[in-house]
């Protein structure tokens, strides 16, 4: 059946009906270029594909099992359809005393649209013969099933729930913990249902190890806020060989306790776009804000300490050390947005805060706050150069001094504020370079505008206090709010790496510690002062390797115990070594080997949908495959070792040795359950 | 101490995305809130303001001529009938083309007369949005896109002409009729049962107007 703008048949899986026995018949569309049809839910306009089923009597027709729809923008209407080719798959039961010939017939309707929409409709006909057994359909055919059967939503393997703010606006969140936000791209959740959430507004949808958090409008359905939202989410996973794009069902139950916040700023500027300015404004106000982050406070603290100092100077000192400080935050911001367009430019998207999510840049952060700390204590003085270069120029009087300073709040202003930028800046990261540019800018002048205005407004200066020994003991006392911060960090290091990082941390620290009081001791010149030095800059190294120990160390906290990581399961399968694979495949036994990570998705969907299906449990189990499992949650270096000699940057991987193999074949990424029944029975 | 934090993390978050969240570039107007004021040419050179038809009750009918569902309402004259029904009633029912120019159902004011004659027609007038303004206005996403706005200026009900969504004239008796109850509803000065339901139709051509 052809239409002017769709090709459209009935196709069967089988070619032969067992009385009794359900099988899976599809509406096919091959859609023309640019035009597409429509999902379940179509969104703001159009409609979707009904079939209307005449079948003879006691046979049943379910309703249509719809593939994850795409998100179609036609100048800024929203609408939830499909391109190209699909198969819309039903399932028919046919009676149990059919005989001779099953005729199925079906009237179909669509509405196929680009900019221009079009309602077509088409009479179906197929008859397929009854046999004792089910008959498979050609190979090409059943192919098409088993993509079509891919393209389905999974059920969600996490629970969902959903808040309403004040505004009655839902937020959903998925409880997907252990994600890698930086494999993650394009989430969108596409209701299931007119009326609850309106397609119309866009999604920024926000990734963290927490999970996954949509917030979302309300539809224009009058109806008492729903108790569930149920709908379809879509992501794209990059995976170590390209990029799997993933739909689950979601059915989210009303969290009474979730009430998103809604930001008062919106709401004066409610239905209206957000235009450069407004996000130059908001970033404005987000520079602003950090000032009270608290990273960046005791780094003001240690700007105040430098005022206090300076007030008794004349005004164009204090006006070029406030210039200064501003010119270390711009750049700072600047080179960050650099690196943002150019990292975004190479790989395509970037995490706001991605330095956060490593353990090495917490770990010497807090080093950093926890020297810095010393400093301010009185511990020592700068002068002998081992501080570090960092805390060495920011503590320089003068205009350099200054100008590290700014940089130094801004290094230490990104990590512990990461999440929150991450969100805020999602406008930035958005827009083209420039805009991201002055964006950042505008955010790094924000944070850089108290101590700006203060240098250059002699009214202000005034109420700035006289030196004196109070200002010894300001400085003793911000010690303590860095030190603060230190704790903050290796608290930020134990999400990362796990109780574990505590003890690198600590005790890292104990050997900064030991090496400064080393140093301390003594005249120089002696054999002894060198003596000294070297057992310093041994503990400050053995402080340093710590690093190397967490970058070997666990990434999550489930593993960081020795145990098994929570997130994937090894019921029915052998723990994966090296070994173990070589033995069983030289003994000439099928193996089949899996390797995964708590954190992949396109993993997690396999196992549901091709691996762990009661079917392809049957044929392991017939076949006596020896199957193991691999977990590079952690990115085991045994593993990693198996993935570079095959060429591959991360899993998922599967690796399948016939019997008596010498070299494994490797499976695509993407399985499916006939795929794999197909591949472990082939020579048998 | 780590869970405060956490938390305090968490809310920044949320209230940073809502602050920068993309908003859309439409407006959409709730029931029950005043309806956006408005001001349009119509296809005799006249001007029409929402401001000046305060004490009475205004229908608008988004509408692009050659959409499957603008036709399915008019080829069954169930559109003109309602029109005659509404004027008869004293309400302004306002025939409204927002394509942009290029776009289907974009037309000039002589087009527009003569698609309310060979259609025998009958709203108030036929207002010409090619800018869009008003379908921004109130967030109209098809056609026929419907709204009724009160005596007193409030929008009581927008969505759908009718309860079943295709584009079948045959579907038309069995449907309810939301636009013709919702206005019987007004006039008798009760609140409207279903004030807000699925529009359904062709999506609104903005063309480049949206940007």
């Amino acid at each position: 059946m052809k239409t002017d703008n769709v090709r459209a048949e009935l196709v069967s899986e089988v070619s032969e009906v067992k009385p009794g026995e359900p099988f899976w018949v599809a509406l096919r569309q091959t859609i023309k270029p640019h035009w597409h049809t429509y999902w379940k839910n179509p969104g703001d306009s159009g409609l979707p594909t009904e079939i209307s089923w005449m079948l003879p009597p006691g046979a049943t027709a379910d309703p249509i099992v719809w593939p994850a729809p795409t998100l179609i923008d036609v100048s800024g209407i929203i609408n939830y359809g499909f391109e190209d080719d699909i198969l819309l798959l039903v399932r028919i039961t046919p009676p149990a005393d059919l005989a001779g010939t099953l005729a199925l017939r079906a009237d179909a309707n669509w509405l196929v649209c680009d900019d221009v929409c079009i309602p077509e409709e088409g009479k179906f006909a197929l008859d397929l013969p009854v046999g004792v057994s089910a008959k498979p359909a050609d190979p090409a055919t059943r192919a098409l099933f088993d993509k079509a059967r891919r393209a389905v939503p999974t059920d969600s393997p996490w629970p969902a729930r959903f808040g309403l703010a004040k505004s009655g606006d839902p937020t959903l969140v998925v409880e997907a913990r252990g994600l890698k936000p930086e494999t993650i791209r394009d989430v969108y959740f596409f209701p299931a249902e007119w009326g609850a959430v309106a397609s119309m507004a866009k999604q920024t949808a926000s990734v963290t190890a927490e999970g996954i958090r949509i917030p979302l409008k309300k539809g224009d359905a009058k109806a008492a806020p729903p108790q569930s939202l149920a709908g379809t989410l879509v992501l794209t996973e990059k995976t170590g060989d390209g990029e799997q794009r993933q739909a689950f069902d979601i059915v989210a139950k009303l969290d009474p306790a979730l009430v998103p916040s809604a930001a008062p700023l919106t709401a004066s500027n409610a239905g209206e776009s957000l235009t450069l300015v407004k996000a130059l404004l908001f970033a404005l106000l987000g520079g602003l804000i950090l000032n009270l982050m608290p990273c960046v406070f005791p780094v003001l603290a240690m700007k105040a300490a430098a005022f206090a100092q300076l007030a008794g100077h004349e005004r164009s000192a204090m006006r070029r050390d406030g210039i200064a400080y501003t010119a270390g935050v711009l750049v700072a911001f600047g080179l960050m947005a650099a690196a943002v367009i150019a990292i975004r430019a190479s790989i395509g998207e970037v995490n706001w805060g991605f330095q956060f999510q490593s353990p090495i840049f917490s770990l010497l952060v807090a080093y950093l706050f926890f020297v810095v700390g010393l400093n301010l204590a009185g511990v020592f003085e700068i002068g002998g150069g081992f501080v570090g270069v960092g805390q060495a120029l920011t503590a320089r009087n003068g205009a350099t001094g200054a100008f590290f300073t700014g940089v130094l709040a801004v290094l230490v202003a990104t990590p512990c504020t990461a999440p929150f930028m991450a969100a805020a800046l999602g406008f930035a990261l958005s827009q083209p370079a420039p805009q991201t540019v002055a964006v950042l800018l505008a955010m790094g002048l924000g944070l850089a505008l108290p101590y700006l205005a203060l240098s250059m407004t002699p009214a202000l200066q005034r109420l700035m206090p006289r030196p004196g020994a109070w200002m010894a003991r300001l400085r003793q006392f911000l010690a303590f709010p860095m030190w603060a911060s230190a704790v903050w960090m290796i608290w930020v290091l134990t999400q990362q790496t796990g109780p574990d990082g505590v003890i690198y941390a600590l005790g890292g620290m104990i050997l900064i510690a030991f090496a400064i009081w080393l140093l301390r001791l003594g005249s120089a010149g002696t054999l002894g002062a060198w003596l000294r030095r070297g057992v310093a800059a041994a503990a400050v190294l053995l402080a340093f390797a710590a690093v190397l120990k967490l970058q070997d160390g666990p990434a999550t906290a489930a593993s960081a115990s020795g145990g098994p990581s929570t997130g994937v399961s090894f019921e029915g399968w052998e723990r994966f070594s090296r070994a173990r694979m070589t033995e069983a495949a030289a003994a000439g036994q099928p193996v089949f080997v899996d390797f995964t990570a708590a954190w992949c998705i396109t993993c997690l969907v396999n196992e549901r949908v091709a691996l762990e299906t009661p079917a392809a449990r049957r044929a392991f189990e017939q076949t006596a495959t020896v199957k193991l499992k691999g977990d590079w949650t952690n990115r085991d270096p045994e593993i990693t070792a198996v993935l570079k000699e095959l060429g591959r940057a991360g899993v998922p991987l599967y690796l399948y040795w016939p019997p008596g193999a010498e070299r494994p074949k490797i499976l695509p990424q993407v399985l499916t359950e006939a795929a794999i029944i197909s591949e472990l029975q082939h020579k048998r | 101490m780590s869970k405060t934090v956490v938390q305090r993390r968490a809310m920044l978050l949320g209230s940073a995305a809502v602050a920068l969240a993309p908003m859309s570039a439409f407006a959409a107007t709730d029931v029950g809130k005043p309806a956006p004021a408005f001001s349009a040419t119509d296809s005799n050179g006249k001007t029409w303001s929402l401001a000046d038809l305060k004490g009475k009750v205004v229908v608008l009918e988004t509408s692009n001529q050659d959409c499957p569902y603008v036709r399915k309402h008019y080829s069954s004259a169930n559109m003109q009938t309602q029109q005659r029904e509404a004027a008869a009633k004293g309400v302004v029912w306002l025939t409204v083309a927002s394509s942009a120019p290029g776009e289907q159902g974009f037309v000039t004011a002589a087009e527009a007369n003569e698609i309310t004659r060979t259609r025998n027609a009958a709203p108030a007038a036929f207002l010409l949005d090619p800018q869009s303004k008003i379908a921004r206005a109130y967030g109209a996403t098809v056609t026929p896109h419907m709204y009724i706005i009160d005596a007193s200026g409030m929008l009581v009900y927008k969505g759908g002409i009718d309860s079943i969504p295709s584009s079948n004239p045959a579907d038309i008796p069995k449907a309810n009729q939301y636009v013709r109850v919702a206005l019987d509803e007004v006039l008798a000065g009760k609140p409207v049962t279903e004030a807000s339901t699925r529009p359904y139709g062709c999506s609104l051509k903005y063309g480049n107007n949206a940007a």
